[in-house]
């Protein structure tokens, strides 16, 4: 049967009959510690692959905490306190996040509006290239009867 | 937060014990190596920032939890191959074995007989100890052989500090019995403290 299931009926049995020993609590400790003395004796006797298999699990358990502590270092020098503002000097106070956020969101609206501009204008200068180009007289376009024209002709 | 070093120091100190009191329990070196490395590793990822002064505390509480884990998953996994064992054939290998048959005892019969006697005794301590019910042994691994106070342990066994005493009591009260059925006084301890008082 399953060791649960033994482990399960040992607890259910808990009332072990021990009548024919009863001990005293300065003698309990007593027995407890001679026990354990022997059982930590026993526990520095592994066979080797068990001490091997202990040590890789130590070893790895030791190297994750150390890259964890790195990166987090890393994180926080880098990242967590706001690039952008760190730009102008610390004059921000606490808020470094919030006010880099600002910031970048600030440099991307004029940025919007700049190219915005920009593409009025150049649309302006090629309209003006090309009836400077073209074989008409700039004033037959702006004449109403010019379209009626061409659209009968 | 701990350092890496304060981890690796605090894991070299406790990792011989927690394999013994593992394999004690799940009665598996292969299984109780697995659990002490996940142990150790949960150590590592969920508690790395906590101060290495609670680690003690800590990986004990892990160390139990991935053990009944463990056991959960043995109980589920048991209630299948019974019922699936059921269609298959009445396999001789599938009797039910007493673990305690199948234990290894080192074999010590080069060494000195002090040493004979003293491994025996080990020996007998620790089959004494794995035959012991869940809630004693726990109890007697945590206050006895970690060495944690009566209210560290009922912190980890997640009861009250009555039943801690209770428990210990009769972990070392069934130990003794054990023990002295087996002839241990003249392994090494004393009469004495076999006399009834």
């Amino acid at each position: 049967m399953s060791r649960y299931k033994d482990n399960m009926t040992h607890e259910k049995n808990d009332n072990l009959s021990t009548d024919d020993i009863v001990l005293d609590t300065m003698v309990e400790q007593q027995i407890a510690r001679h026990m354990t003395d022997l059982l930590n004796d026993s526990a520095q006797r592994l066979m080797p692959h068990q001490e091997q298999r202990l040590t890789l699990a130590h070893d790895a358990a030791v190297r994750y905490l150390a890259e964890k502590q790195a990166q987090l270092q890393y994180s926080n020098t880098h990242t967590s306190q706001g690039n952008v503002v760190r730009w102008f000097g610390d004059h921000f106070g606490q808020q470094h996040r919030m006010t880099s956020a600002a910031l970048v969101i600030l440099v991307m609206l004029v940025t919007f509006f700049a190219v915005q501009q920009f593409e009025v204008s150049n649309n302006l200068e090629n309209s003006d290239a090309f009836l400077l180009a073209s074989d008409l007289p700039p004033e037959a376009y702006a004449d109403k009867g010019f379209d009626a024209w061409i659209d009968t002709n | 937060m701990a350092t890496p070093k304060e981890l690796s120091d605090f894991l070299a100190s406790v990792q011989r014990r927690a394999f013994k009191q593992t394999a004690y329990a799940v009665r598996d070196d292969h299984t109780a190596l697995d659990i002490v490395q996940d142990s150790m590793m949960k150590l590592a990822e969920k508690y790395g920032d906590h101060p290495a002064t609670e680690f003690p505390m800590l990986f004990q509480r892990i160390l139990q939890n991935t053990m009944r884990d463990f056991w959960r998953r043995q109980k589920v996994r048991n209630l299948w191959t019974t019922l699936l064992s059921s269609f298959g054939s009445n396999d001789a290998d599938n009797e039910e074995r007493d673990p305690l048959e199948t234990i290894d005892v080192e074999d010590d019969s080069d060494e000195p007989s002090a040493v004979l006697a003293r491994n025996q005794t080990i020996a007998l301590i620790e089959q004494a100890l794995q035959k012991l019910p869940l809630r004693q042994r726990e109890a007697f691994v945590l206050r006895y052989w970690e060495e944690m106070d009566v209210a560290e342990t009922a912190a980890i066994m997640g009861c009250s500090d009555g039943s801690v005493k209770t428990h210990c009591s009769r972990a070392v009260h069934a130990l003794a019995k054990e023990l002295k059925k087996q002839g241990l006084d003249k392994l090494g301890l004393s009469n004495a403290v076999y006399e009834k008082t």
